[in-house]
């Protein structure tokens, strides 16, 4: 299949940076895939699941937040969190998925505290599932 | 007479080493601070540097629209983030940045929000108004707290409440050199690069291109101000080394001078003492 350069950075470093054949990533308004010779494109992300192909090899990601780009076929994904599925860290996600629901149940809590702990629900929710995939 | 000289000049030499002592400690402490601080500079900066050539792309290559962050305004408010350090004793590095902060905000309407308890201070006591002093700890802040820093003030922009919005934070460029810079966040700079027809064909937003303008900024000058405060940190441990290292060397030189004065008041009381032995028989 035919490649293009894909690049990957968070700011936790560049995760990713070579020739790719496929990249479907949760956008915010679903799964977009991207293959080469795509047209410039610009998409902030949502969150979900990220998968890349390279060298004929699927490889899943837990992908949240950030934007993607294509701009003269060079593709960029500039995500906040970037994990691939056999470095989620299945404990963490845990924890913090049984700390948020605690919140979510505890009728004192503020809006904030409501809020932010739902969208901390929602992260670990996607990286125990994807955690899943390895 | 000697003999007081002699001792006075033996608890200098004690009191000199002590410092020593502590100087040395902070500086070996700086330097493991300063790897794992410039492990993560060299981590994040192609973020840094993508997110930053990315949105420059997007603004140079967009014809379609003007988005309020682009737009120029003529006021006079400006907003500064300052990222200095919590503690001293580190060289020029927190004088510098606020100095060079002062220097900006002279003749503006100007509010700071100041991370770290250097810059807290310093701007409580230039009665300059600080939006918040929720992180007056400049260690403690995360990745999480610069977006919900960059949330808050992209809308208090859209809102009107600021005409600019800066950083200020120091360049690590090297472990001996660290540049005080500022960096203007918003409203973006439209660079009017000459560029080959190359990607002048425009861009397909979805949703649509505002939409993701709003989406994006926040995020980008989230990662911008994460880059940003992860310099500073890097900076101000490699500038709190080189003050050790050079205080420590300042403390060597004294102790050295003092040893000689000191063996020189030993001598000559001896030589005395012996003067008036040989005189007196």
């Amino acid at each position: 299949m035919t490649q293009f350069p894909l690049k990957i950075v968070t700011p936790d470093g560049l995760i990713f940076d070579g020739m790719a054949e496929e990249l479907v990533v949760r956008s915010t308004g679903g799964d977009v895939a991207i293959l080469a010779r795509h047209v410039n494109y610009v998409t902030p992300l949502g969150m979900g699941r990220a998968v890349v192909v390279a060298d004929g090899k699927r490889r899943t990601a837990a992908c949240i937040g950030g934007m993607l780009s294509v701009v003269d076929g060079e593709v960029t994904l500039v995500p906040t969190t970037f994990e691939w599925a056999d470095k989620i860290d299945v404990e963490r996600a845990e924890a913090a998925y049984q700390r948020a629901n605690k919140v979510l149940h505890d009728h004192s809590a503020s809006d904030t505290d409501i809020k932010l702990a739902e969208a901390k629900l929602r992260r670990a929710l996607i990286r125990k599932n994807i955690a899943s995939y390895k | 007479m000697a003999g007081v000289s002699t001792k006075e000049i033996k608890n200098r030499i004690r009191s000199m080493e002590s410092t020593r002592q502590i100087t040395k400690a902070m500086e070996m402490v700086a330097a493991s601070k300063l790897r794992r601080a410039q492990a993560q500079v060299l981590n994040s900066r192609p973020y840094f540097e993508i997110l930053s050539d990315t949105i420059s792309d997007i603004v140079a290559t967009n014809r379609e629209f003007s988005s309020p962050y682009l737009k120029a305004r003529s006021g006079n408010r400006v907003m500064y983030i300052v990222i200095a350090g919590d503690r001293g004793l580190a060289g020029g590095y927190n004088s510098n940045i606020l100095k060079l902060v002062q220097s900006r905000i002279q003749d503006k309407e100007a509010t700071v929000l100041p991370i770290g308890k250097k810059a807290v201070d310093y701007f409580k006591s230039h009665n300059v108004p600080a939006l918040t002093e929720q992180y007056a700890e400049a260690a403690d802040v995360g990745i999480g707290d610069c977006f919900s820093i960059a949330k808050q003030l992209s809308r208090a922009f859209l809102a009107g409440e600021y005409d600019e919005i800066h950083v200020a934070y120091t360049n690590f460029v090297s472990v001996l050199s660290q540049v005080p810079d500022t960096r203007k966040l918003l409203p973006l700079v439209r660079e009017e690069v000459a560029k080959d027809s190359g990607s002048t064909n425009g861009i397909e937003y979805e949703p649509d291109s505002e939409e993701v303008f709003a989406a994006i900024v926040p995020e980008y000058l989230g990662g911008i101000l994460y880059g940003a405060i992860c310099e500073s940190r890097a900076a101000e441990q490699a500038a709190r080394r080189s003050a050790m290292d050079s205080a420590t060397q300042n403390a060597d030189d004294m102790i050295a001078d003092l040893s000689l004065k000191f063996n020189r008041a030993r001598q000559a009381a001896i030589t005395q003492e012996i003067t008036e032995i040989v005189a007196g028989s």
